[in-house]
């Protein structure tokens, strides 16, 4: 369920507003949903990267051109070493990691602020 | 401590997206660029409607704006401010960061975004003088009323643009570079004919050639640099009578030449680079098929992506035009009309020189010229370096121009520029309208508008070809060219003599030109403009006559032409160099039994002269010529010492008629004296064996022209190496008609055949008409371009045309 709110929520504010947020979201839910410390951590990571990697992937097989390909072999620099990776996982590496850790604690904080504001009330 | 276990993860999450969102040294901001709802990912899929209404202030008519099969916008306005500001947007939606990159270049201002390792360069291009000078341009443009009305509307249109992006929406380049499209201005137009006239006359061979002078003495110089080649075809075909009386050409001083102080320069100013160079023809009714002229022209520049050039028709009740446009350049520059078809090729005379700057004392206020001193002008230049800081730097200017270096630093001498010398170039020029030149050919009906025209240009001097239905043909060298004394410029020049200065300018309607020739065609190629008769100095040296004797040669064969002949002779691969001198140097290799026995020795031998992608032989003589050079030249004008070569022409001529000539000695070998053929052979086998390092035993495939040669195109960030394209097989060289080498090439095939109702036209250039990688027209036309082939060019004549080739079709409407 948590994973649900997170995609859709998630989906449709990044539609509107900058990069990060998904980390208003994950934190918000987290702090409503969450059942434990792991499941926020965790769920938010891996809606953040379903949410992320799975667009990404859907816009890369819209388009006329692997630009993925491209954008990665910037980033590889045409090391020989990586260029058995195709583009895609790669920018879909990066991708994954960079929302999946922001996605991840942003959830994490949720539930932690949330027991911080249980401690006080009881 | 408490606190601390239940809020350490928000402030990890808020630390993560800190450092996501900026970016870090060379990294881009991670969490912008990688989030598919507006970072990279955006740009493989198109983000603007392809068909429908825009409403954009600053329209005063509605304009139509029609896409064909390859993405080529053409546009139908009921007005010129309609039409130029509808064409400064639709190329901003497709080409907006490489305008402003090209901008930012010649305005010396790349720190701003590439940070601290462009400064060296960013100082070299503003110490030329290419930021001041495009401003003083603009501001007498000001005063044009037509120029300052298209370069005002032209702006506009590219600000409506970039007003209406928001992130997402963004060249991929500016997400990874990590910044913002500025307003557009008329200034950055100018900024960008300024790019134009510093790739196309940016070098010089002065330093180096007074070193020769420094080392060898004048009659070496006389010998070895001659003023007109031994083999040439010049442009006004020799014998024309000039139809002027020509002004009286300055006296030659008595010292034409100043000598460096003490040993030789130690200048490294980049030389004329031969790759830069272009072909155009255009052959009368005489030999064409129609009855008719038929014109062609192939710019020859560096191969990038995006590509210099962009397609476009643009119709109003004033014009009706098809062409390329310059992105960030309002008109059209290469193309044609219903009447009239024009394309220019590079003059290259000499028109940068140096002069050695005494000045009164380290305060560099003033300089000795004419026997008085004489007070220096002084402007800080500011360079504000990504990341914050802001370095500042004094340029003077005497009135020769820029002094480019004035102290040993490390900067002077990565780029060469000789230190206490200013420099006179034309392109600081500031008088003039290039830009009214191509509004006028533009509309231009007949020969006199296009002389008309021709008028309002400046610099860089280029070879105007001409052809229309009323069946004229003309070319023009057209452009301010330097009233000199014979030789003038060929060395430094002193900076106190006043006979040093520029003695003003040949008069523009005594520029070399020629219409209607009794051979039935006009071409040029580079060469000489004009053979020795022609009354005024240009220069001692053009480019290289081989590509002119081919085109000559096929021109004056062609009966019954069409437009398919002349796409035929762009292709041209046949070496009149190696014909020219293979039957000098084969003897020589066969003379040795070793080297005749060889299988190289029979590729060579074997070759029809072609540089044929597959052509094994091409490869060898290519390959074979810089060597051969070297191994005569260099150990007498040695690289150490800065010195320049004599040219091909002359080594080519010094192989075939002065086979006992010193130069073939080596002076480091001194107990053997080398023949000519000694060093034939010599440098054939080094050849053989560096190619063999390189490539391996010699095969059809290994040694295959297009191979070795390995064309690529690539982006204009050097280390965006994955936009760009490698290992583009075709053939072609420097000294072909196809002057397709590594990096530079045709830029923009155009064939037009004119006609008393509607002319038909080919053409295609190395490239797409998107700069976006992701887009499939990036580099859509690459492969059809390297085979040759040229696209018909859809040239409707209103906006209600129906053609099967029209895709998407914009109604852009004015704000009510």
């Amino acid at each position: 369920m948590l994973y649900l709110l997170i995609l859709v929520a998630g989906g449709v504010l990044s539609w509107l507003g900058p990069w990060w947020m998904i980390a208003p979201v994950c934190f918000v839910l987290c702090w409503w949903k969450a059942r434990s410390a792991g499941n926020a951590f965790w769920v938010s990571a891996l809606a953040g990267i379903t949410l992320w990697v799975g667009y990404g992937t859907y816009l890369h097989l819209a388009a006329d051109v692997d630009l993925a390909g491209r954008v990665a072999g910037i980033f590889t620099g045409g090391a020989p070493a990586l260029s058995w990776l195709p583009g895609i996982v790669l920018v879909s590496l990066i991708s994954g990691l960079v929302v999946g850790l922001v996605s991840g604690f942003s959830g994490l904080a949720g539930v932690k602020m949330r027991a911080f504001r249980q401690t006080k009330k009881t | 401590m408490k606190l601390f276990r239940y809020f350490w993860p928000f402030f990890v999450a808020l630390a993560l997206i800190y450092v996501f969102d900026r970016s870090w040294a060379l990294v881009p901001p991670l969490g912008r660029v990688f989030n598919p709802f507006g970072g990279f990912w955006t740009n493989g899929i198109s983000r603007l409607p392809a068909d429908g209404e825009l409403v954009l202030p600053g329209l005063r008519d509605e304009v139509v704006v029609h896409y064909d099969d390859n993405a080529v916008p053409h546009i139908f306005a009921q007005n010129d401010d309609d039409l130029y500001f509808a064409q400064g947007y639709v190329i901003a939606r497709d080409r907006l960061w490489q305008m402003e990159f090209y901008a930012l270049v010649a305005a010396g201002r790349l720190t701003e975004v590439v940070g601290a390792a462009a400064l060296d360069y960013d100082r070299f291009n503003r110490r030329i003088g290419m930021a001041r000078t495009a401003a003083a341009i603009t501001d007498k443009l000001k005063n044009d009323p037509t120029a300052d009305r298209i370069l005002r509307a032209y702006a506009a249109g590219v600000n409506a643009y970039i007003e209406q992006l928001d992130y997402a929406d963004l060249p991929v380049e500016y997400k990874l570079l990590n910044y913002r499209p500025e307003p557009w201005s008329p200034y950055k137009s100018i900024l960008m004919l300024m790019n134009m006239r510093y790739t196309l006359n940016g070098g010089s061979n002065d330093p180096r050639l007074t070193n020769v002078l420094a080392k060898y003495g004048p009659e070496v110089v006389a010998d070895l640099f001659p003023a007109y080649p031994a083999v040439e075809s010049p442009i006004v075909p020799a014998g024309t009578e000039w139809p002027f009386k020509a002004e009286v050409p300055p006296a030659v001083p008595d010292t034409v030449a100043v000598l460096p102080d003490n040993g030789l320069l130690a200048s490294r100013i980049p030389a004329p680079r031969p790759e830069i160079g272009s072909n155009n023809w255009a052959i009368g009714g005489s030999r064409s098929a129609t009855g008719l002229p038929i014109l062609a022209n192939d710019p020859h520049l560096q191969l990038t992506l995006p590509s210099i050039w962009y397609q476009m028709q643009l119709c109003s009740p004033d014009v009706n035009v098809y062409g390329v446009a310059l992105p960030g350049t309002p008109a059209i520059i290469i193309g044609f009309n219903k009447d009239v078809a024009w394309g220019v090729t590079n003059v290259g005379s000499d028109i940068m020189d140096f002069y050695r700057i005494r000045f009164r004392d380290k305060a560099l206020d003033a300089y000795w010229h004419g026997d008085q001193w004489k007070p220096t002008t002084a402007h800080v230049e500011t360079f504000k370096v990504k990341g914050g800081t802001e370095v500042r730097d004094t340029l003077y200017y005497t009135h020769h121009g820029p002094i480019v270096y004035h102290k040993a630093e490390r900067a002077a001498r990565a780029r060469g520029i000789p230190v206490g010398y200013a420099m006179r170039w034309v392109a600081n020029e500031t008088d003039g309208a290039d830009v009214l030149t191509f509004y006028y050919l533009n509309r231009a009906k007949n020969y006199e508008d296009y002389r008309k025209a021709l008028s309002h240009f400046t610099a860089p001097a280029q070879n105007f070809v001409f052809s229309s239905n009323g069946g004229d043909i003309a070319i023009t060298s057209n452009g301010k060219l330097p009233l000199k004394w014979k030789g003038q410029g060929r060395f430094l020049l002193d900076g106190a003599s006043p006979a040093h200065d520029w003695q003003g300018w040949i008069p523009k309607e005594q520029n070399p030109a020629v219409k209607n020739p009794e051979r039935g065609y006009v071409s040029s190629a580079n060469q000489f403009p004009a053979d020795t008769t022609y009354p005024y100095y240009l220069d001692w040296k053009f480019a290289h006559s081989s590509r002119a004797l081919r085109i000559n040669e096929r021109l004056d064969a062609m009966k019954n032409a069409t437009a398919d002949s002349l796409r035929m002779l762009q292709n041209d691969e046949y070496n009149v160099d190696a014909r020219r001198i293979l039957p000098h140097l084969l003897p020589a290799l066969a003379a040795d039994d070793s080297i005749r026995r060889s299988a190289e020795f029979d590729a060579i031998d074997r070759w029809d002269h072609r540089n044929t992608a597959d052509a094994v032989g091409a490869t060898v003589f290519e390959r074979w010529q810089s060597e051969l050079l070297a191994a005569i030249w260099s150990d007498e004008f040695t690289q150490d010492e800065r010195m320049l070569y004599p040219s091909l022409d002359r080594t080519y001529a010094l192989i075939e008629n002065e086979p006992e000539a010193r130069w073939f000695d080596k002076v480091h070998t001194e107990d053997t004296v080398e023949t000519r053929d000694d060093i034939i052979r010599e440098s054939f086998r080094a050849t053989i064996a560096k190619l063999k390092e390189r490539y391996g035993e010699m095969s059809p495939r290994t040694w295959a022209w297009g191979k070795v040669k390995g064309t690529r195109i690539m982006h204009l960030v050097p280390n965006f190496t994955s936009f760009g394209r490698r290992h583009i097989t075709n053939g072609g060289g420097n000294g072909v008609v196809n002057a397709t080498s590594a990096t530079h090439g045709p830029s923009w095939r155009m064939v037009v055949q004119l006609d008393k109702e509607w002319p038909v036209a080919y053409g295609l250039y190395p490239g797409g008409q998107s700069g976006n990688p992701g887009s499939k027209y990036y580099d859509n036309m690459i492969d059809r371009w390297a085979k040759g082939e040229l696209d018909t060019l859809l040239f409707m004549k209103s906006a209600h045309d129906s053609s099967a080739r029209l895709r998407h079709r914009i109604l852009m409407k004015p704000e009510n």
